[in-house]
């Protein structure tokens, strides 16, 4: 009879949050569609005008938008892995953060999606990338990178939209019964008639379990393709072996600060704190720190081997890195993403939550620098001194960029009022 | 520590043969020497590495054979004390005598001796606190991973990238630290596979532990393949000759060739194929094949990075190889000999 009770609570908690919204929600959610809807004004003003009102310009040819793009990737690929890998190693604290994090995959994917279509410039003639015999004689070039990066990208979003989907199936069930008129019929129809038999737990289970075996490695191997976009050129500080581990490392660091940034006034609002503990954070700002190391050892041996190998170009690159335009933002790389997180060896700051959500949107401000640095000063600086230049972002790219948070966060806000932010299914085992 | 005196003392008497060998007129100078230390480092480091990080992560299925992997402790000094034995071979570094800051002689020993003294010294605490069961033990894991990094990366850039200066591959580091814990994994499957022999008490535990072992090793086997794919197509789409040259050298000539595929199946192929049936996953003998399987494949791939740049003698080599595998499994075998304490790990 308790556990009847406590699965009765459980279910009231969670789905308080598909409630009506409040005043704050609905400020929010005006606040992020406005910036997104400037974000499209921009779009459009650039689509009139031309490419040329963005700063990208020779030699620098990838600019704030390809860094957007792998921002949002690095996000987008740490929520699968952190469900997937989580529910792998029978971790239980997974069932906290999973939801948002399937979540988080999808419209980081979606945002991310854009960026390229910005970066053509003449978007109205994107489909000229599609493979498809065609009168023009066009056709992919299936060795580039950037085309791996179409498919792996496309695979991708796919199995983290079947995973995300049928993980929520349960709860959309449980959503259904209590709820009432269209809104119990639109469940209804989404639970895809979901009954909770021993039958379709049977093959839930192992399909959920087939799906994170499979997303696990999908994961790994897209960032490593989405890293190959620079690594397999020559270009000196793009050039280099480690960059797929590296990348790999680095989105599950933004993705994991970006679940904190979520989860954290999540809890809060919505008196989710009986199902997320204190100790389920500190988990999570233990995967913070390690990867927060991954990704410094990475810097140490780039740096390092620079100078090791007696590269000229390559040395030069890196002083220029660290001692050029834009080394300010090099050493605010440094302190986010090397320097501020060494402090969650603490335990007293892993358990603040105050702290750790500072730390998480310090280390995705650093993980957002890094792509900046990555693109920019490779291309800035590249073999031949008298092709080198720099780059500065317009108000057009500043205001797209803006406006992709405001899509994410938009995204999220829906996404908050529609499906329960945690697997109740999940959480009713741990009753 | 007591434990360890006798294993300690084997080892050393092993330890002093394999010196008196190659010092001797007939030793293999730096290339058998570097082949046995750099593969049997591997396996002792890794083996401690793996039960560190379980210990980190809570994971239960290391408590069946945790003691015996921290048996390996004793070995890592054997190894530093060997490793001044790379000393005076040197100048059969291309770097040697060129004046550089980071590459010469006293700063190549200096680090690598501090780096390998401070590991065992950190495995040591580690060791201790994992035996009396305290809180620290998750505190001396970190450190001795921190060292184990480290450690693994020196013996990649420093004793086996540096014999190609100046080539290099940004990779190579965390490629050794991986493949340790893989060797460390393998390790474990073998001793899985002789207890699960020879046990007689508490089978179905040891074989729920087992099986999430093979799963740990089938999952180790794709992450070893996407790190070496991920090397190999940056080298291979860059096409720069002086990048390539590495690798032409080791796929160029027949016999390299064919120690090019064998590794490359021993280490992905085989492990990841075999691990894929359920059936392979849940036999201690299959899977303890797959294991050997995977430390040859540890060896050959050693073998070929050194080969082709240094001469090796194969009757030291194999001599020195022997002794410190007798080390190994007398290290091994001794903690078996104290009763197993996984109940109270």
């Amino acid at each position: 009879m308790d556990q009847l009770a406590a699965r009765e609570k459980l279910e009231q908690d969670v789905l308080k949050g598909l409630r009506r919204p409040g005043k704050w929600y609905l400020l929010g959610l005006a606040f992020c569609t406005l910036l997104f809807v400037n974000a499209l004004v921009l779009w459009g003003y650039q689509a009139s005008q031309g490419l040329g009102v963005a700063g990208i310009m020779h030699p620098v040819g990838w600019g704030v938008y390809i860094a957007n793009f792998v921002f949002w990737v690095g996000i987008a690929h740490s929520g699968t892995l952190i469900s997937a890998v989580l529910y792998l190693f029978r971790a239980r604290f997974r069932t906290s953060f999973n939801r948002t994090a399937e979540a988080m995959t999808i419209f980081a994917l979606m945002v991310a999606g854009m960026f390229p279509l910005i970066h053509l410039g003449r978007v109205e003639i994107f489909y000229y990338l599609l493979p498809y015999p065609n009168q023009r004689n066009l056709w992919p070039n299936f060795r580039s990178p950037l085309v791996w990066d179409v498919f792996a990208i496309t695979t991708y979003l796919i199995v983290s939209l079947v995973f995300f989907y049928v993980g929520t199936l349960p709860d959309l069930a449980i959503v259904r019964r209590r709820m009432t008129g269209v809104r119990a019929r639109i469940y209804s129809f989404f639970s895809l008639g979901w009954t909770g038999s021993l039958g379709q737990w049977k093959q839930y289970s192992r399909l959920y379990l087939l799906l994170a075996a499979f997303a696990t490695p999908l994961v790994a191997s897209v960032h490593s393709i989405v890293s190959w976009d620079f690594a397999v050129s020559i270009l000196p500080g793009w050039h280099t072996t480690i960059f797929a581990p590296y990348f790999v490392a680095g989105a599950i660091f933004s993705g994991t600060a970006m679940v904190i940034i979520l989860m954290v006034p999540l809890r809060r609002t919505l008196q989710l704190q009986p199902y997320i503990s204190i100790d389920h954070f500190e988990a999570i700002a233990k995967i913070l720190l390690f990867t927060s190391l991954i990704i410094s050892y990475a810097y140490l041996v780039e740096y390092g081997l620079a100078f090791y190998g007696h590269n000229q170009v390559e040395m030069e690159l890196f002083r220029y890195r660290a001692l050029g335009h834009y080394s300010v933002l090099f050493w605010l790389m440094i302190i986010c993403n090397s320097l501020v997180p060494l402090t969650l060896f603490i335990k007293r700051l892993r358990r603040n939550l105050a702290y750790l959500f500072v730390v998480a949107l310090l280390v995705n401000l650093g993980m957002w620098i890094e792509r900046f640095i990555l693109i920019v000063t490779s291309l800035a600086r590249d073999f031949d001194p008298y092709a080198w230049g720099t780059y500065t972002p317009s108000w057009v790219e500043i205001g797209i960029t803006f406006g992709s948070f405001g899509l994410f966060f938009m995204l999220i806000l829906l996404f908050v009022k529609t499906v329960p932010v945690l697997s109740m299914s999940e959480l009713k085992e741990r009753l | 520590m007591k434990q360890d005196g006798p294993a300690l003392l084997i080892a050393a008497g092993g330890g002093l043969a394999i010196a008196l060998l190659a010092l001797s007129p007939i030793g293999g100078g730096l290339g058998s020497m570097l082949v046995v230390l750099c593969f049997w480092i591997a396996l002792a480091q890794g083996g401690i590495a793996v039960a560190a990080t379980c210990d980190l992560v809570n994971a239960r299925w290391i408590a069946s054979v945790k003691p015996r992997l921290l048996a390996l402790t004793p070995l890592l000094l054997l190894l530093t004390i060997l490793f001044l034995l790379l000393w005076p071979e040197l100048q059969h570094y291309p770097w040697n005598g060129m004046g550089g800051r980071y590459l010469n002689t006293d700063f190549f020993m200096g680090r690598n001796l501090v780096a390998l003294l401070l590991t065992y010294a950190a495995a040591l605490a580690y060791v201790s606190a994992a035996l009396r069961g305290t809180a620290q033990r998750q505190k001396a894991a970190v450190i001795y991973l921190f060292l184990f990094v480290i450690c693994q990366s020196l013996v990649a850039f420093d004793w086996v990238m540096s014999l190609e200066y100046p080539w290099y591959s940004s990779m190579f580091g965390i490629y050794f630290f991986i493949e340790s814990l893989y060797a460390g994994l393998a390790v474990a499957g073998l001793l899985f596979w002789w207890r699960l022999r020879t046990a007689d008490r508490e089978q179905g535990q040891v074989r729920e532990h087992f099986r999430d072992l093979a799963t740990l090793i089938f999952g180790f086997s794709i992450l070893w393949g996407g790190l070496f794919f991920a090397q190999y197509v940056v080298i291979w789409y860059g096409n720069l000759p002086e990048e390539t040259g590495f690798i032409v050298r080791r796929t160029s000539s027949s016999t390299y060739l064919q120690m090019a595929w064998l590794f490359l199946g021993c280490n992905f192929l085989i492990p990841f194929l075999g691990l894929l049936s359920a059936r392979v996953k849940n036999s201690p003998a299959l899977v303890g094949a797959i294991s050997l399987v995977i430390l040859v494949g540890l060896l050959i791939e050693r073998l070929l990075y050194i080969l082709p740049v240094l001469a090796i003698s194969p009757l030291t080599a194999l001599a020195q190889f022997s002794l410190l595998g007798l080390a190994f499994v007398v290290a091994l075998r001794h903690r078996s000999a104290t009763g197993d304490r996984a109940e109270e790990l």
